[in-house]
C-alpha cells in the first residue's frame, strides 16, 4: 500500500515538473516574441531621445548618455507637424466612419438578404483583397484624377474607404450571421421597423466586430503611404506619412526628429487600441436566445 | 382581444408548396392549437399570421381586418418564440418594456404594466437581471411577460416549451393554463407535442403536408379521428392498425379476423384501435368483440398500467392494460376489441368511414 501511494505521488510530481517545463517553455517563446515586436519601438523611443551628435552611435541603452527632448520640440519648431497630424487626422476619421457605416449596412445585407449576385458580390469582394496595393495604385490614381480630387482630403478619404471596405464588410458579415434572426424577428413583432430592428439589436449587439472594423479602417488610413504619395502633391496636404518622409534627405536625414516624429503618432493609435479592447470582449450575444 | 380569419392561404416557395388553401376560424378569446409533425408547415403559418413570412394567396383578417400587406408592428400581436429571442443587451425589464417604449407609451404606464406582467409570472426579483443571467425556464417566463405587457388583440406561441426539460416543461404548460384563463387571451399555439396540444387547447388543427387534416376539441380529434393521419398522429402509445377487409359484416386480414355487426362499409379498409381498446385478461362491460389468440412478445410495467406487445399471426399490436395483469413474455392470450373503440379508415383516401 505504502509503495503504492509513493508511486503515485512520484508520478504526479514527475506530471507536474513536465507540466511547468511545458509552461517556461511557452512563456519564454511568448516573452522572446513580445521583445521582438516591442524593440524597434524601444529603438525608436532610445534614437528620439539622442542629442544630436550621437544619432548613428551603436549603443543599445533604451535611455540614451545625455538623452534630450530636443528632437520632439525642433519637430514643431521646424516642420509642418501639427498640420501633417491635422490632415491625417481629418482624413482617418471621415474614413473610419464612412467605412464602418458602409461596412455594417453593406455587411447587413450580405448576411439577412437573398439578391442576385449574393455570392459573387462576397466573391469578387474577397477577390480584392488578393490584388496588391501597388497593382490598384495607377487605377486609382486615374479614377481619383478623373473625378478632379487629386490633392483634396475626399480625394484621399474615397480611396481608403474603398480600399477597407471589402475586408469591413466580410468582418461584419460574418458575426451578423452568428446573431440569431429571430432577435430580429421579436423586435419587428414588438413594433420596429426593418432599420429599426437593425439599429436597435443587431448593431448595439455587433460591437466587438464593428470595433475589429473600425480599428483596421483607421490604422489603415494612418498609417497609408503609398496611396498619399500619389494623391497628395501639395504640402499643404500631406498627411504624417508624407511629412516625416520629407525630413529624409540625400545628403542628410534628420533622424532624431524622425523618430519622435514616429513614436508620437504612434501614440493616438496605441490609444484608441487600448480604449476598444474593452469593446472587443466577445460573448455579449449569449444569452438571448436558447444555449 | 380578437378574433383570427384564416382564408384559403397558401404558402409556396419556388416549386414547393408549403400550405395548401388552409382555411380556419378562430374565435375571439379561443386557445388554438396548431399540430403536427415537424416540416407540415404549422411554424410558417404562424409566422404568416405574425406578418414574418409573405402570403403566396389567401387573406390572413384578424379581428375582421385583412392584414395580408401590414407590417408585422401593424398587426398588434405579440409572439413567443422557441428560442426565446430576448436581446441579450437588454435587462429583463428592459427586454418587456421594449415594445411599450417604442409606442411611446408613457413611463408610469409602462412601469405598471410591466410590474403586473412580473407579478403574474413571479419574476419581479428578475427585472434587473440580463437574459445570461438567467435560467431556461426563467427566460421563458420573460418572454412570455414581454408578450402580455403589450396588450396585443392575440397571442402567437411558436413552440414555447420545446426547449425547456420535462419536469419545467410539464410547470409552465399549466402556467400558461392559467395565463389563459386569467387573461382571457386569444392564442394560437404551435406544437408538436400531442401532450401540449391534448391538455391546452380549446380546439386543435391537426396539419400534415401543408393540409389542416382535422379541426374539432382534442376530445372529438381523440376519439373521432377524421382520418388515417390524425388517428395515428393523436393519442399515445399510437393506434394499432390493420390492413384488411370488410366482408359481410366481417373483418378479415392475412393474420386475423372477427365479426364486425355493425360495419355497414364493404371493401379493403384500415381498422384501427388504441392500445386501451384491446383487451385481453377479463371484460370490463364494453361490448367486445370475439377473441383472437396472440402470443405476449415484451411486457412493459408503466406503474399504473402495463404495455403489451402482441404478434396475432404476423402482425404486431400494442395493447395497455392493467398493471395486475400477469402474463409474461411467450403466453398465449385471447384478445379481444372494444367495439366501440374500433375505428375504420377507406384504405384508398385513408378518410374516416366508421
Amino acid at each position: 500500500m505504502a509503495e503504492d501511494r509513493e508511486r503515485v505521488v512520484l508520478a504526479l510530481a514527475a506530471h507536474r515538473r513536465r507540466r511547468t517545463a511545458q509552461a517556461v517553455l511557452i512563456h519564454a517563446a511568448l516573452i522572446a516574441a513580445c521583445l521582438i515586436c516591442i524593440y524597434p519601438l524601444l529603438r525608436m523611443i532610445s534614437v528620439s531621445l539622442r542629442p544630436g551628435d550621437r544619432l548613428i552611435s551603436t549603443d543599445l541603452s533604451l535611455i540614451p548618455a545625455g538623452a534630450t527632448a530636443a528632437s520632439y520640440l525642433n519637430v514643431f519648431k521646424q516642420t509642418n507637424f501639427l498640420l501633417w497630424l491635422w490632415n491625417s487626422l481629418v482624413i482617418t476619421c471621415v474614413t473610419s466612419f464612412i467605412g464602418v457605416s458602409l461596412a455594417a449596412t453593406g455587411g447587413y445585407a450580405f448576411s439577412r438578404f437573398k439578391f442576385p449576385g449574393h455570392k459573387l458580390g462576397l466573391t469578387l469582394l474577397l477577390g480584392t483583397q488578393m490584388i496588391p496595393a501597388g497593382m490598384l495604385l495607377l487605377p486609382l490614381f486615374l479614377m481619383i484624377m478623373r473625378l478632379g480630387l487629386i490633392n483634396t482630403y475626399l480625394g484621399m478619404i474615397v480611396a481608403y474607404s474603398v480600399t477597407s471596405l471589402p475586408f469591413s464588410i466580410w468582418i461584419l458579415k460574418g458575426y451578423y450571421d452568428t446573431i440569431p434572426r429571430s432577435l430580429e424577428e421579436a423586435a419587428l413583432v414588438d413594433g420596429t421597423s426593418r432599420f429599426g430592428a437593425f439599429y436597435r439589436i443587431v448593431l448595439p449587439l455587433s460591437t466587438p466586430a464593428l470595433s475589429i472594423a473600425f480599428l483596421f479602417n483607421f490604422t489603415q488610413a494612418w498609417n497609408e503611404y503609398l496611396v498619399a504619395r500619389v494623391v497628395l502633391c501639395d504640402a499643404q496636404r500631406y498627411t504624417w506619412t508624407l511629412g516625416l518622409f520629407e525630413l529624409q534627405g540625400q545628403y542628410l536625414t534628420q533622424w532624431g526628429m524622425f523618430a519622435a516624429g514616429s513614436f508620437m503618432v504612434t501614440v493616438p493609435v496605441l490609444l484608441i487600441f487600448l480604449y476598444s479592447s474593452k469593446w472587443l470582449i466577445s460573448g455579449l450575444t449569449l444569452g438571448g436566445v436558447k444555449g | 382581444m380578437a378574433s383570427v380569419t384564416l382564408s384559403r392561404i397558401s404558402k409556396r416557395y419556388q416549386e414547393a408548396t408549403v400550405l395548401r388553401e388552409i382555411s380556419l376560424e378562430i374565435a375571439d378569446r379561443e386557445f388554438m392549437i396548431l399540430v403536427g409533425p415537424s416540416g407540415c408547415g404549422k411554424s410558417t403559418l404562424l409566422r404568416m399570421i405574425a406578418g414574418l413570412e409573405d402570403i403566396t394567396e389567401g387573406e390572413i383578417l384578424i379581428d375582421g381586418k385583412i392584414v395580408n400587406h401590414l407590417a408585422p408592428r401593424d398587426r398588434e400581436i405579440a409572439m413567443v418564440f422557441q428560442d426565446y429571442a430576448l436581446y441579450p443587451h437588454m435587462t429583463v425589464a428592459e427586454n418587456m418594456s421594449f415594445g411599450l417604449r417604442l409606442r411611446s407609451v408613457a413611463k408610469s404606464e409602462i412601469d405598471r404594466r410591466v410590474e403586473e406582467a412580473a407579478g403574474i409570472l413571479q419574476i419581479k426579483n428578475l427585472l434587473k437581471r440580463t437574459p445570461r443571467q438567467l435560467s431556461g425556464g426563467q427566460r421563458q417566463r420573460v418572454a412570455i411577460g414581454r408578450a402580455i405587457v403589450r396588450k396585443p388583440k392575440a397571442f402567437l406561441f411558436d413552440e414555447p416549451l420545446s426547449n425547456l426539460d420535462a419536469k419545467l416543461r410539464e410547470e409552465m404548460r399549466i402556467e400558461i393554463a392559467k395565463l389563459h384563463q386569467r387573461l382571457g387571451a386569444t392564442i394560437i399555439y404551435v406544437t408538436h407535442d400531442q401532450v401540449e396540444a391534448m391538455t391546452l387547447g380549446s380546439r386543435m388543427a391537426v396539419m400534415n403536408g401543408g393540409i389542416i387534416q382535422q379541426v374539432g376539441t382534442p376530445a372529438e380529434a381523440f376519439s373521432r379521428p377524421a382520418n388515417h393521419f390524425v388517428a395515428g398522429f393523436i393519442g399515445s402509445p399510437t393506434m394499432n392498425f390493420i390492413a384488411g377487409a370488410l366482408e359481410g359484416g366481417t373483418f378479415k386480414s392475412p393474420d386475423l379476423g372477427f365479426p364486425l355487426p355493425g360495419a355497414r362499409a364493404a371493401g379493403p379498409v384500415i381498422l384501427g384501435v388504441r392500445p386501451e381498446g384491446i383487451c385481453v385478461d377479463k371484460s370490463d362491460g364494453a361490448s367486445l368483440s370475439e377473441p383472437v389468440p396472440a402470443v405476449i412478445e415484451v411486457v412493459e410495467l408503466l406503474g399504473y398500467k402495463r404495455n403489451l406487445y402482441l404478434k396475432a399471426g404476423d402482425k404486431r399490436l400494442l395493447a395497455t392494460v392493467d398493471a395486475s395483469f400477469g402474463g409474461k413474455p411467450g403466453d398465449t392470450v385471447s384478445m379481444r376489441f372494444q367495439i366501440a373503440g374500433i375505428h375504420l379508415f377507406d384504405q384508398e383516401t385513408k378518410a374516416r368511414i366508421g
